[in-house]
């Protein structure tokens, strides 16, 4: 509870100073807000608390989801005012909006009533449908945010009636009241059940950005500002996933055999086509947006055999993807910023130019494939350990093999830096460019040391 | 209270490896051999805290960290286990580390890449403090594996010399090997244990009977990993190479710490061996012949630090054989003593080296006793604790493996005992070769001979202290004095019921070291006769000498035959399955794969039209289909 209202305040006054025109104070005001609610979450620990008769609690599971959600949005915003701010005439409200989304992304981790999954969902989407479009003038970035609007609001009517017909069938909105009545039912459910509970899953596999739910992620990825796109494929991945496990966890476990094989078919399009499609990418910010939904699918393989190690692969991949997109999407950025395009061939020369940038882009760019030492790979390596516990032995070799195909255009950007040549310098703000040291250095150290995290929950 | 801190020990000389390799190239070689050196002392001085505090309470301690790795049922702790083993071990790797870093600043000082080899040495100090104070086998093989790489890098230092590139391939390949043997062993242990931290497989190995098929082939298994660390036929001839690497490498690395390790896992996990008899022959047999023919090899070799290389095999060797008859604590006592003797020569010869503007060649050295006394008069010492001169460390420890030795199995004894001779014969040579006679060096060369700097001699007086008083760790049981280090070190043998307390007697201890004095004294006069006043013969044709002479001098041609017979095969298989599996199957499949990807890719990606009709239309498909999919296996029912 500490957590939410520390966010909405530093957010509503980070918008104050906007309007004031105190606008260097709004980053100091945002900064120590995240990092009160870093503390204050951290402080919930073992320390289980309902909030509003019974619509939320906040237990481990939310504390561990949201401190990686927290800390991502810190060097997020971080990046995003030293980088970004020379170009930004509206700093304060895009920072504050980002908390905002947080707000809602935090509901999502902790929701125990199906009004609070759609509110949590709900005001993370908006918040993402403003930043997707906050360059004005730029026809791609309205256009990523009038696309993902309509789209959004799609999978949001689904959502509504889903939420709908489970409440028609058992008359609560409860979670514990709706995982009350699956036990009891023994597995034999009115089809409406059934149908509001895939409903709800297709809402989330949109959210989630799998396929065949995926067509908005490519466009509005693309046309999103660089570090806005960031956000989404970091953390808005880690909430909605956070959500998916929450509820299916809490409720649906009974029914899998209903709905797991929507599950399977969904992880198993996404991987081949995120993987595949990025292949004929030749903008690396097109790529990453497609193997961000081949990402997904990974993500939907420790969902399809659900069980006690669930939880903990997701949030270590999670964490693991979210460090390494990061990464790669500042990159991106800085390059971009550069030489005007997203081109691979930006990345020509990179690494006789500015070493550190591309040590921390290959870092990043290892740990997407999956190579050991990096965090990628023990993501991996829990999400395939938990489908196999479960006997999904063809599906994970299935994504082992697609994360052979991830190779081939993850190192691409790489081959270019260390084998071409260029004669633009590239310097990086002081700030960002240890920041970008910190999040190599952690995604070597969790890949290093995997029992820090993956102990957690 | 303070071993819960005991982290800080391998911490130190890992901050001093970042630090430097962070900083090296531009930062001055005074600030790089303070950060080296400093690191090590500060390891040192936690590691003297850890023994007073062990000492005080003689309790055993297991400190986890935290979980390292964690999937499924398998758990392994990043913990460090403090006990007697570990902090014998400990003391000499960072006090003799330490010695050794000092020794560098002053040895090294020339060498362009100064801050690039300390940065080295402490990843190494890193990597072996990790080896010996790891709480499980898979810690032993993090640090094994460390100081395998460091080892490669150390000895392939001078990289621009492909001559020691190759050296250092060497080693690493033929580590490998071992490497290979000692994970399939820890992979039986898991299998067989259920758990690879010591505790558990140790105190649960009681329920296997002697000579259990399983425990046979783990210990078998760690042995191939010892034979390759500690140099033991058949994986042997990498380590002679390895003298490519700057001295105070060569000392530290593959005469004090590193090459011990072997015998430090096996020490570590004596409960197996004692339970597995023929493996333990074989370590005997195995201990026995490498001391033996490396010590042949050793009386002919021309390089004062491939003598010295050689008589490493040979003592590593000795120290098998005492393994291989249970008596562990009597090889620790040897790891102990050789650890300051041999240390001490090669400093030693580090510093005739540094006097002799890198020549290497005892052929060409001769009468250094009045250029250098210092160092004459230290390698003097270390020679004769090597060759067991009465009451110098080195006979109080060798007399020791003898004797267990020979309670055991008389061949075997009467074999060491030859090899002791040997061993006297070549490091008397060494000594009267390179400090006796006339200078047969070049006219430069002899003019500029001089005494090294105090940072390198002081080290060389404190080791010739060491070694000369080393012994009374271990004093014989004829002084009834108690065997301190046999006493220390009891209570790591608490689990194991097989190893028989055995105290020689009075009869074979008094013929040991009369025997022992007298071919000292006999090969002595020879030697001297032979190398320090006839002449030596600076380009010698060997192909006039004897058959024995001409197989020692080539090594045996083992080098010869493992070229002709395992690397050139291996290539030529290798070659063709290059080019006919690799190059037309693999590449086919994965080219093909490529292919088919890139078409689908092609295919796919005009569904992205950027039209959010369309997108909208295959959205609701998609509910559509997954309705379908659930009611039809609804109606199906």
């Amino acid at each position: 509870m500490n957590v939410l209202l520390t966010l909405s305040i530093a957010a509503t006054l980070a918008l104050f100073f906007g309007v004031l025109r105190l606008k260097n104070l709004a980053t100091p005001v945002i900064v120590i807000g995240l990092l009160a609610s870093l503390v204050f979450n951290a402080m919930e620990w073992n320390n289980t608390t309902s909030i509003f008769n019974d619509m939320m609690l906040y237990n481990n599971f939310t504390v561990a989801f949201a401190s990686v959600g927290l800390f991502i949005t810190l060097i997020l915003v971080l990046f995003y005012s030293e980088l970004s701010a020379k170009h930004e005439f509206h700093l304060p409200e895009i920072l504050a909006i980002m908390l905002f989304g947080t707000v809602g992304g935090i509901v999502l981790l902790s929701f125990r009533n199906m009004v609070m999954l759609f509110l949590g969902i709900e005001i993370l989407s908006l918040s993402y449908y403003v930043l997707a479009g906050i360059r004005k003038q730029n026809v791609y970035s309205n256009e990523a945010s009038l696309k993902y609007f309509l789209m959004g609001a799609f999978s949001s009517g689904f959502l509504l009636m889903g939420i709908a017909l489970i409440y028609g069938v058992t008359a609560s909105l409860n979670l514990n009241e709706i995982a009350g009545y699956v036990n009891n039912a023994k597995g034999i459910v009115p089809p409406y059940f059934l149908v509001g509970v895939l409903l709800i899953l297709s809402a989330l596999l949109f959210k989630v950005a799998a396929a065949p739910f995926h067509f908005w992620t490519p466009d509005v990825y693309d046309g999103a500002p660089t570090l806005i796109t960031a956000l989404m494929s970091s953390v808005g991945k880690l909430y909605s996933f956070g959500a998916f496990v929450l509820l299916f966890n809490s409720c649906f476990i009974p029914l899998i055999a209903d709905w797991e094989v929507i599950l399977w078919i969904a992880a198993l399009l996404s991987m081949s086509v995120g993987n595949i499609t990025a292949l004929y990418q030749k903008s690396v910010k097109r790529m990453l947006a497609y193997s961000s939904i081949a990402h997904a699918g990974y993500m939907l393989l420790a969902l399809v055999g659900i069980n006690n190690l669930t939880s903990g692969s997701v949030l270590f991949y999670a964490l693991a993807y979210a460090l390494a997109s990061v990464v790669s999407f500042v990159v991106l950025y800085i390059v971009r910023d550069k030489k005007g395009s997203y081109d691979i061939a930006s990345f020509n020369g990179l690494a006789q130019k500015n070493r550190m940038l591309a040590v921390v882009f290959t870092i990043s760019m290892l740990s997407l494939t999956g190579i050991p030492l990096t965090a990628g790979f023990f993501g991996k390596f829990y999400i395939f350990n938990s489908a196999l516990q479960s006997g999904y032995y063809w599906l994970t070799a299935f994504a082992v093999i697609n994360s052979f195909i991830g190779a081939y255009y993850y190192l691409k950007p790489v081959v270019a830096m260390f084998a071409s040549k260029s004669d633009e310098e590239i310097t990086m703000p002081a700030l960002s460019n240890s920041l970008l040291i910190l999040l190599g250095i952690l995604i070597i150290l969790i890949g290093a040391l995997p029992g820090f995290i993956s102990g957690v929950i | 209270m303070f071993t819960q801190l005991v982290w800080l020990v391998p911490l130190f000389p890992l901050l001093g490896f970042v630090i430097n390799a962070l900083g090296f190239g531009k930062w001055s070689k005074t600030s790089a051999s303070i950060i080296g050196i400093g690191s090590v002392l500060l390891s040192f001085v936690s590691v003297i805290f850890l023994f007073m505090e062990y000492s005080g309470s003689g309790q055993a301690q297991t400190i986890k960290l935290f979980d390292w790795i964690v999937a499924g049922d398998l758990r392994i702790g990043f913990s460090f286990l403090v006990d007697a083993l570990t902090l014998n071990m400990l003391l000499i790797i960072t006090g003799i580390g330490l010695l050794i870093h000092i020794y560098s600043s002053g040895y090294m000082h020339h060498d362009e890449g100064f801050g690039k080899f300390f940065a080295y040495l402490n990843l190494f100090m890193f990597s072996m403090l990790i080896l010996v104070l790891g709480s499980n086998f898979v810690m032993m093989f993090i640090g094994w594996e460390g100081v395998g790489l460091c080892s490669y890098l150390l000895i392939g230092y001078w990289f621009k010399n492909r001559e020691y590139t190759a050296a250092a391939n060497k080693a690493f390949i033929m580590n490998r090997i071992g490497d290979l043997g000692f994970l399939l062993g820890i992979f039986l242990i898991y299998l067989h244990f259920g758990s690879v931290e010591y505790q558990d497989v140790f105190s649960s190995a009681s329920f296997f009977s002697a000579g259990d098929a399983a425990i046979v082939a783990i210990t078998l298994l760690l042995f191939v990993g010892a034979m390759g660390k500690s140099a033991q036929i058949p994986l042997y001839t990498w380590l002679p190479d390895a003298m490519a690497g700057p001295t105070p490498v060569s000392a530290l690395i593959h005469a004090a710490t590193m090459v011990t390790a072997g015998i430090y896992m096996i020490v570590r996990s004596n409960v197996l061996f004692s339970l597995a008899p023929v493996t333990l022959e074989i370590i005997l047999i195995i201990g026995v012949a490498t001391a033996m023919i490396s010590a042949i090899i050793a009386l002919t070799q021309n390089d004062i630090k491939k003598v010295l290389a050689y008589s490493t095999v040979s003592q590593l060797g000795y120290m098998f054989a005492a393994l291989g008859v249970q008596a562990y604590s009597t090889a620790m006592f040897h790891v102990t003593t050789h650890a300051f003797f041999k240390a001490l020569l090669f400093l030693g010869a580090g510093s005739v080296i540094h006097a002799m503007s890198g020549e290497q060649n005892m052929r060409f050295m001769g009468g250094l006793k009045k250029k250098l006394p210092l160092t004459y008069f230290t390698m003097l010492i270390g020679t004769l604790a090597i060759t067991g001169f009465p009451l110098l460390s080195g006979f109080f420890s060798k007399d020791e493996i003898l004797l267990s030795v020979m309670s055991h199995n008389r061949i075997m004894f009467i074999l060491l005992v030859i090899t002791s001779v040997l061993s006297a014969t070549y490091m008397l040579r060494l000594l009267f070769m390179t400090f006796f006679g006339q200078f047969r060096g070049t006219h430069e060369q002899e003019h500029h001979l001089h005494e090294s700097p105090p940072v390198m001699t002081y080290p060389l007086i404190i080791l010739a202290f060491l070694s000369v008083t080393g012994g009374i760790l271990g004093l014989p049981h004829i002084t009834g004095v108690h065997h301190v280090l046999s006493d220390f070190l009891q209570p790591i043998f608490i689990n194991n019921t097989r190893i028989l307390p055995h105290t020689p007697e009075l009869i074979a201890e008094v013929a040991v070291w009369i025997l022992s004095i007298a071919t000292l004294a006999v090969v002595g006069h020879f030697t001297y006769r032979a190398y320090a006043l006839a002449e030596t013969d600076k380009h010698p044709d060997i192909s006039k000498k004897s058959v024995w002479y001409r197989l020692s001098y080539n090594k045996f041609y083992v080098d010869e035959i493992y070229e002709k017979g395992i690397v050139r095969p291996v290539l030529a298989i290798s070659s063709v399955l290059h080019r006919w599996f690799d190059q037309f199957f693999i590449d086919g499949i994965v080219n093909g794969a490529g292919q088919v990807a890139l078409l689908l890719a092609s295919i796919l990606r005009t569904v992205q039209t950027g039209n959010i009709g369309l997108y909208v239309i295959i959205m609701v498909a998609g509910i559509a289909l997954t309705l379908f999919i659930v009611v039809f296996k609804f109606l199906s029912i």
